[in-house]
């Protein structure tokens, strides 16, 4: 069975999808996170890593809106701070598992045989595995941090899009133009490019849409266990780690960055679902 | 005149304030740990929550009192050193015996002692490389040595030279004497501690039993232990054990992070103790000529070395990481509750102007960049870290930050691949050898890595460890660390005490300085 | 293709993928920077020490060899000793299974009394005020990382009202009841919302298709319909989900037993990582892929058994 998805212009009847309130809300979120990620010192009351003595796990007031920590820093300042850090995952831990996985799905979708043999079998092996695991047992081997991390995610990550890359490359080579552009004696990489990658592009871009959403899930959570983001820097997971000692005494300390992550959360999947309406076909 | 003799009674009540509370026994203690042991054998102890559990189900020839410096009777009842130091002689105490009822005897020590010194079998076998034979004669144990050795009736104190059944090991199932270790520590067991194993789920949960054989008596002239048992839950995560006391799931909690010692001596249901240990954290400084990658090393001269450790506020770090609940080092190369260890106060006190003229003088640019190599997903030095970037940059030095897990960083303490990296230590020997060995003996361990290599440290080190004087070894001791402290090969920081915390009816739990868990004297009150 | 030959055929196309698994986890294993002599010795170990300890784990060997050993080990069940616990590998992780086991199948027993009724009362309203709601707590449920919502019911479920233990598993099969209730909601919160979304699509999928229409117009009784029709499709929609999502269910669980120290393999997983204890590493990843290969198999032979026409495909 294959799904038939070709890529078109948005009906207007789709464009109410993007009027939505739970779209135009999910995209408030998300530019608001943007902006926190890109300008944090704009928004940041006090400087995220300096100790102040004066004011020790201080429960939320006027001063710190979020209280403050055991070494006296300001809790709000540190989750803003933290938006640049888990914004970046959401790209980073992605967009090369994205184009990694749109060259080699588009390859062996293409081309078959042997080289597709081989990619489902790697394929079958990578998803025998719990993602997390394997995760994690690659960050094993190159040490905890947030670049590491990337690498890590990449490593694994690239074949969930590859997969559905060969499958939509695949969907399309069954179409008439396909064929057509062969008879016609274009160059495979044209073919590729120009006429079966347009297309077979857009279920890919929106699972990327969704994969977002959960690389900051899943970046919090590796810096939550200490093998993402390092301490002293200001990384949502490792906040709610660093709280965790208090939470009976400073429940502030893990609740504020555990609610940034559910509203920026909440922000890429309500896009994401927009997006994906607008995309599907109807009918 | 009345007044006053009440008062003398209410203080003198006040002093003996445990013993004249009337002990109960019976009953069992819960207590969470950070960590599970893995296989309790003196000689095959190798991690702390191995090595710190020992002595409740193995006793020792002799024992240490609780300041763990003097030493005194233990499963025998006297001993005696030679003249010439080349002897040791020890007398059994009579009737003692093993968790399974049968003697404590003469073979028994020499197997145990024999064991304990086989340099094949035991990682600690070289604390004892002195002992040439080991006999018996009824009662009667000799100890000969093949030189003077000053430690060696420290050493009968020691977890690794506990005594274990020669019967037992024989009978056990296994061929070689690890496997029958582990044999007799998972069914079987014969001990002859306090304690003796009663079940161990592999990190989750372990029991011991009270040891109905045990000799030592408690203050209300009955054998110890007081307490029927003790379950340890194991709770890696601080919070979670701490919670679970809060709840009253356990009665005890081990290894309290000092951030949340504040917050638990407030609580009136929990006594939150702080035991004095031998634990000191301190960072290595690489003081090769060159760093591992060829490129000249800063670090080799001791002015920049002596800089670093003046531009270095330990009182604040005490504050910051300990929640003041430590002290600076007093000596640099051992912790002050070590034997021996010389106490001229806090050494390096902070002193900025100082720092600022010898890092002048070693001519030591702006902008300097060291690498400072931490634990990752350590709170701690995260803390360090911070602190240490903002107090250097004073003196114009730019630490930048290398994140490793455990082992890499062990490893680059023996490959020479860090400029200064976070490390601490606690003394498994109450004897300051080991640790001097450690920090300060280039042979053993290239001076914990530093490859500091000094001719007269080294000379003094290897003859302390024959001198029998003990003026004339307190004497090289003084000097070996008034060397190593002005040679700075160390960034020195602070000691911790070991922070534990109980629930209030718990009484009489103690921590001994090198991290022994003694449960022989606790009881619950009810 | 008769049922037999379909499992068969099945059954042999696990073969090369598993040599494919064995491959990344011997280079995996093998890629772990560091000695791993130096991790398996203590600080003060000496450097003769650490030889023996290399000449043992067959390190001096060439590359190949090792992995001939290795796949060698791998059929014995012999798959070295624990580094951290100090005992073989495999009888350490057969005696975490137990507790991990416990609470996925707990957690799958939860997300499907949480999802389940929800799904039919989301689609049966769809578009109403009833369906907006649902969907938008499960919504807010997907963009909550699993640790998060694990620490808020610890701290106020256990700590805070002490309704249940904080965390732990207990010893008899009550208490693991009692013990891994938070836990298993925890997983389940998360596994609910993913279940939730597709069965709530699927029964509207049914409920619109031809046959069910049917069925109505035929004046069968909406009760009967449900049952007959609806159930079992979505029966076979939710095997399929649970099935393909167990990758995600073993994630969460290893997550969960860490903020509950659940004594699990999850959570032995972390510990072996951080002590970088490599044969523990290796044994463990070994047992997670063999368990979601087994998982997928049974999903793919459930679902022949409850729909035939899947056989031919």
């Amino acid at each position: 069975m294959v799904k038939k998805l070709l890529f078109r212009l948005p009906r207007k009847s789709q464009l109410v999808a993007l009027q939505r309130p739970s779209f135009l809300l999910g995209l408030f979120i998300l530019l608001s996170s943007i902006s926190l990620a890109l300008f944090p010192d704009l928004f940041a009351p006090y400087d995220p890593n300096v100790f102040d003595y004066t004011a020790i796990k201080q429960p939320p007031s006027a001063l710190h809106w979020f209280g403050t920590d055991n070494l006296g820093r300001d809790t709000f300042s540190r989750v803003i701070w933290a938006y640049s850090v888990n914004m970046q995952m959401a790209l980073f831990a992605t967009i090369f598992c994205l184009a990694i996985g749109i060259f080699v799905g588009a390859l062996v979708g293409y081309y078959g045989g042997v080289a597709d043999m081989i990619f489902g079998r790697c394929v079958d092996a990578i998803i025998t595995f719990p993602f997390l695991v394997l995760v994690i047992a690659v960050v094993a081997v190159l040490g905890p941090g947030l670049t590491n991390m990337y690498i890590a995610i990449t490593l694994v990550g690239w074949v969930y899009y590859a997969r559905l890359m060969r499958a939509e490359i695949m969907g399309q080579m069954a179409n008439d133009y396909a064929a057509a552009g062969k008879v016609m004696g274009y160059s495979d990489r044209r073919i590729i490019f120009r006429h079966l990658m347009p297309n077979a592009i857009t279920p890919v871009i929106v699972y990327w849409m969704t994969d977002m959403a959960l690389a900051i899930l899943l970046g919090s959570s590796l810096g939550y266990l200490g093998l993402g983001a390092q301490p002293p820097q200001a990384e949502w997971g490792v906040l709610i780690a660093e709280g965790r000692n208090f939470i009976t005494t400073a429940w502030w300390l893990s609740l504020m960055p555990g609610i940034a992550i559910v509203l920026t959360g909440l922000g890429f999947s309500l896009v994401g679902d927009g997006i994906t309406d607008l995309m599907r076909p109807r009918g | 005149m009345k007044k006053l003799l009440m008062a003398t009674v209410a203080a003198a009540a006040m002093f003996s304030a445990v013993p004249s509370m009337a002990i109960e026994r019976g009953g069992s203690l819960t207590f969470a740990r950070y960590d599970d042991s893995t296989l309790i054998d003196p000689i095959y102890a190798d991690r702390n929550p191995d090595i710190w559990m020992v002595t409740n189900l193995y006793d020792t020839l002799l024992r240490t009192e609780a300041d763990g410096k003097t030493v005194t009777s233990g499963l025998a009842e006297s001993y005696d050193v030679a003249e010439d130091g080349q002897s040791v002689t020890l007398t059994l105490r009579d009737g003692i015996m093993f968790s399974d009822g049968t003697p404590i005897e003469g073979k028994d020590v020499v197997f145990s002692l024999t064991r304990a010194s086989d340099a094949d079998l035991s990682p600690w076998a070289g604390l004892l490389s002195s002992i040439e034979e080991v006999s018996a004669d009824g009662n009667q144990i000799t100890i000969t040595l093949n030189q003077p050795d000053p430690t060696i009736v420290l050493m009968l104190a020691t977890f690794n030279t506990a005594i274990v059944s020669a019967d037992a090991f024989e009978a056990a199932s296994g061929e070689t004497d690890q496997e029958k270790a582990q044999s007799i520590a998972i069914d079987g067991f014969v001990g002859s501690g306090p304690f003796m194993m009663k079940s161990h789920q592999r990190g989750t949960l372990m029991q011991f039993g009270a040891n109905p054989h045990y000799w030592r008596e408690g203050e209300d002239g009955q054998p110890l232990p007081y307490m029927d048992g003790i379950n340890f839950l194991v709770i890696p995560d601080d919070a979670t054990r701490i919670l679970k006391l809060q709840a009253g799931e356990v009665d005890a909690a081990e290894f309290i992070p000092f951030a949340r010692v504040g917050e638990l001596e407030a609580d009136p249901n929990i006594n939150m103790e702080l035991f004095p240990s031998t634990r000191i954290i301190y960072s290595p400084i690489n003081t090769r000529e060159t760093r591992a990658d060829g490129s000249a090393n800063p670090l080799a001269d001791v002015k920049l070395r002596q800089a670093l450790n003046y531009a270095t506020n330990k009182d604040a770090l005490v504050q910051l990481v300990l929640q003041g609940a430590g002290k600076p080092v007093s000596s640099g190369l051992m912790a002050s509750t070590t034997q021996l260890a010389t106490d001229n106060g806090p050494i390096y006190q902070y002193d900025l102007d100082k720092a600022k003229a010898l890092i002048a003088e070693a001519g030591v640019p702006d902008g300097t960049e060291l690498t400072l190599t931490i634990l990752a997903g350590s709170a701690d030095d995260a803390i360090i870290l911070s602190a240490l970037q903002q107090m250097w940059s004073q003196i114009g030095i730019d630490l930048n930050v290398e994140q490793v897990d455990g082992p890499t960083r062990g490893a680059k303490n023996r490959s020479g691949e860090f400029d200064i990296h976070t490390y601490g230590w606690v003394n498994d020997v109450n004897d300051p050898a080991q640790v001097a060995g450690w920090l300060g003996y280039y042979p053993t361990a290239k001076a914990v890595g530093t490859g500091w290599n000094n001719e007269e440290f080294n000379s003094l080190y290897e003859a302390s460890n024959v001198e029998m004087d003990p003026a004339k070894r307190a004497e090289q001791y003084a000097r070996m660390q008034a060397i190593y402290n002005e040679a700075a090969p160390l960034l020195f920081m602070y000691e911790t005490p070991f922070a534990v915390a109980l629930s209030a009816d718990v009484q009489g739990y103690v921590q001994t300085p090198l991290g022994n868990n003694e449960f022989a004297s606790t009881w619950i009150e009810r | 293709m008769s049922t037999i030959s379909y499992f068969l055929s099945r059954l042999l196309q696990i073969i090369p993928t598993f040599l494919i698994v064995m491959v990344i986890i011997f280079l995996l294993v093998r890629a772990l920077p560091g000695d791993p002599a130096i991790a398996m010795a203590d600080a003060k170990a000496t450097a003769e020490q650490l030889e023996q300890i290399r000449q043992r784990l067959g390190l001096d060997q060439p590359l190949w060899v090792q992995f001939g050993i290795f796949v060698k080990n791998v059929f014995t069940g012999n798959l070295g000793d624990s580094i951290l616990l100090k005992a073989p590998v495999t009888q350490v992780i057969i005696e975490r299974l137990p507790a991990s086991g416990f609470l996925t199948l707990y957690a799958v027993l939860f997300s499907l009394l949480i999802a389940g009724p929800l799904a039919f009362v989301a689609a049966l309203n769809r578009n109403s005020w009833v369906d907006t709601s649902i969907r938008s707590i499960f919504q807010v449920g997907l963009s909550t990382p699993v640790f998060y919502i694990g620490l808020l019911l610890l701290t106020f479920l256990a700590a805070r009202m002490r309704w249940f233990p904080v965390g732990g598993y207990g010893t008899t099969f009550l208490e693991h009841m009692y013990h891994l209730l938070l836990p298993a909601l925890t997983v389940a919160l998360y596994t609910s919302a993913i279940i939730m979304r597709n069965l709530r699509s699927s029964v509207i999928e049914v409920v619109d298709a031809e046959y069910v229409q049917f069925a109505r117009a035929k004046g069968l009784p909406e009760r009967i319909v449900l049952g007959r029709h609806v159930l079992r499709n979505a029966l076979i929609s939710t095997v399929t989900l649970l099935g393909l999502s167990i990758g995600n269910l073993m994630s969460g669980t290893l997550v969960t037993e860490t903020v509950f120290a659940v004594p699990g393999v999850g959570r032995l997983m972390l510990d072996a990582i951080f002590a970088r204890d490599y044969p523990l590493i290796q044994g463990l990843t070994l047992t997670f892929a063999v368990l979601v290969s087994i998982i997928f198999l049974l999903t793919d032979m459930i679902q022949a058994w409850l729909d035939p026409r899947l056989r031919v495909a």
